[in-house]
């Protein structure tokens, strides 16, 4: 029995070893908090040592944790909602994420925010998370054809708004440096004046 | 604009990439070991009574999540060691045994525990009380010196309240906590709302993140004081409104007054972590106040029972002698 837990230990480990940086990466940006984020992947991780049976060999044990870990952010969302509700008629401050101070990753959090959650998804799976299309099906549990198309038309997507996006930013910039000049004259006249 | 200027700018913002993330791969390994060891205790008291059978699959069970939280707690050790960019690795190393310190003493209060806290104002006490908990049971017994309920216990066991009658003197079976005055920040299903948070480890964790200037003292029976300064938000979470006031509450329970009701107010911090990498006391100052709470009997204080011959609310009021007019 005890040469049993050792290995039920070591399996455990392992898998931690292996995969918790991914699942800490996936957890923080679709979290709404850092503690919800570390919630979450310690729930994640719960589920994979009760469940350590279930969990598959290789890197499908990673897939198997994208998958646990959207299901966990999911209720996670469900009971913040309820939450707000109740913070919303104590008229308590909602808890916020802090805004990015980058501007460029202000913009790609902004270009994301614009795709629907499942384009998101699979393009975050992709290009964070470096998965297939194959891998992206299994964790959406939809059809590899499926998340190809959506992959595809994710990236579009994003590239459009992001470009949409840092035209209009560059422009604003633009002009603010141009109405600048004349405000910073005016002050100045009007404490001569006075 | 290039297609890969804007892949290259999504792929820059990948939380991997940014500061801190090898802390919160940190982070996130003491609380999956938390929540493996809280497991493994609420799984205990399960098998106990359903016959000698199972007792053996119980603890087998426990051994098993030893064995895992062994496994995570190495990697705890490996990513504290190797995420220092930037910083002092002492300091680091400091905050990371601080850390565990945390994480152990949760695991340790888990099941039962005691706390004595305590409020002076220039060194005098002002308020003291004794919390044991046992599971889901709670006592708290008033210890303030001249206060209404000094030397009054209340109980809450099975989620039922009793407090002591002081003419009657015995029990009194006051009723369900959670029928009593509740949404006002300091009824007493909220405190044990505050009670079982802050046995679960959650302000300690809050406190232990916002800390800044950590200093570190090695004292002579083997203890560590760890110090330095805590926004009071972080200290005395608010628990509601009452009279158009948000109430603060205090760890383990008294609501806060002053600097320590100010959540932008910062506030010295103290704690002192036992030779066990336990932690036996914290204590908080702002101004000519001290607030402490001493740890004791983590997991071994006794459980909790409803006290024999409670007398029932109606029979006590039916039976009291009104005031004289």
């Amino acid at each position: 029995m005890a040469e049993f837990a050792r290995e039920r230990g070591r399996r455990f480990g392992a898998l931690y070893e292996a995969y918790s940086a991914d699942i800490v990466a996936y957890c923080t940006w679709r979290a709404d908090s850092a503690s919800d984020a570390q919630d979450a992947v310690a729930e994640v991780f719960l589920t994979a040592w009760r469940r350590l049976d279930d969990v598959p060999e290789g890197d499908a044990a990673r897939v198997w944790l994208y998958a646990t870990a959207r299901r966990m952010l999911a209720s996670q969302r469900r009971s913040t909602r309820r939450r707000a509700a109740l913070t919303e008629r104590l008229a308590l401050a909602a808890p916020t994420r802090e805004p990015s101070g980058d501007p460029e990753e202000h913009l790609v959090r902004e270009a994301l925010r614009q795709l629907g959650p499942l384009d998101r998804e699979v393009l975050l799976l992709s290009e964070w998370e470096g998965l297939s299309p194959g891998r992206i099906a299994s964790v959406l549990r939809c059809p590899t054809v499926t998340a190809r198309g959506r992959l595809h038309r994710a990236r579009r997507r994003f590239r459009s708004a992001f470009e949409r996006l840092a035209t209009a930013e560059r422009a604003e910039r633009g002009n603010r440096r141009a109405a600048g000049v004349p405000a910073t004259s005016v002050t100045h006249v009007l404490g001569e004046d006075s | 604009m290039k297609t890969s200027e804007s892949f290259e700018a999504l792929r820059r913002a990948n939380p991997r990439s940014k500061p801190g993330f090898a802390r919160a791969v940190d982070a996130a390994a003491a609380e999956v070991r938390l929540r493996i060891a809280a497991d493994r205790a609420t799984a205990e008291p399960r098998v106990r009574h359903i016959g000698p059978g199972r007792l053996l699959v119980g603890f087998s069970a426990a051994a098993v999540a030893l064995a895992a939280v062994a496994a995570v707690a190495g990697l705890v050790a490996v990513g504290s060691s190797g995420s220092t960019p930037g910083g002092t690795p002492g300091v680091e190393s400091a905050a990371a045994a601080f850390k565990h310190a945390v994480t152990l003493s949760a695991v340790s209060a888990q099941q039962s525990g005691t706390v004595n806290v305590r409020m002076t104002h220039d060194g005098d006490l002002w308020a003291s009380k004794v919390i044991d908990w046992n599971g889901g049971n709670v006592e708290i017994s008033d210890h303030s010196p001249g206060g209404p309920s000094s030397g009054s216990p209340l109980l809450v066991v099975d989620g039922m309240l009793y407090g002591h009658d002081p003419q009657h003197e015995g029990w009194v079976k006051v009723g369900p906590v959670s029928s009593i005055e509740p949404g006002s920040g300091t009824a007493p299903t909220e405190q044990l709302g505050v009670i079982r948070e802050d046995v679960g480890g959650a302000t300690l964790r809050r406190m232990v993140a916002a800390m800044t200037g950590l200093t570190t003292a090695h004292q002579g029976d083997g203890s560590t004081l760890y110090s330095g300064e805590v926004a009071a938000g972080q200290i005395a979470r608010q628990t509601g409104f009452k009279e158009g006031q948000a109430i603060r509450v205090l760890p383990f329970g008294y609501v806060a007054h002053g600097a320590a009701a100010d959540p932008a107010s910062v506030l010295h911090t103290a704690i002192t972590v036992g030779s066990d990498d336990v932690i036996r006391e914290i204590a908080v100052t702002w101004g000519t106040w001290t607030y402490t709470v001493a740890y004791s009997h983590l997991g071994s204080t006794p459980p909790l029972v409803a006290p024999a011959g409670a007398k029932s609310l109606r029979h006590v009021l039916r039976h009291t002698t009104p005031p004289p007019r």
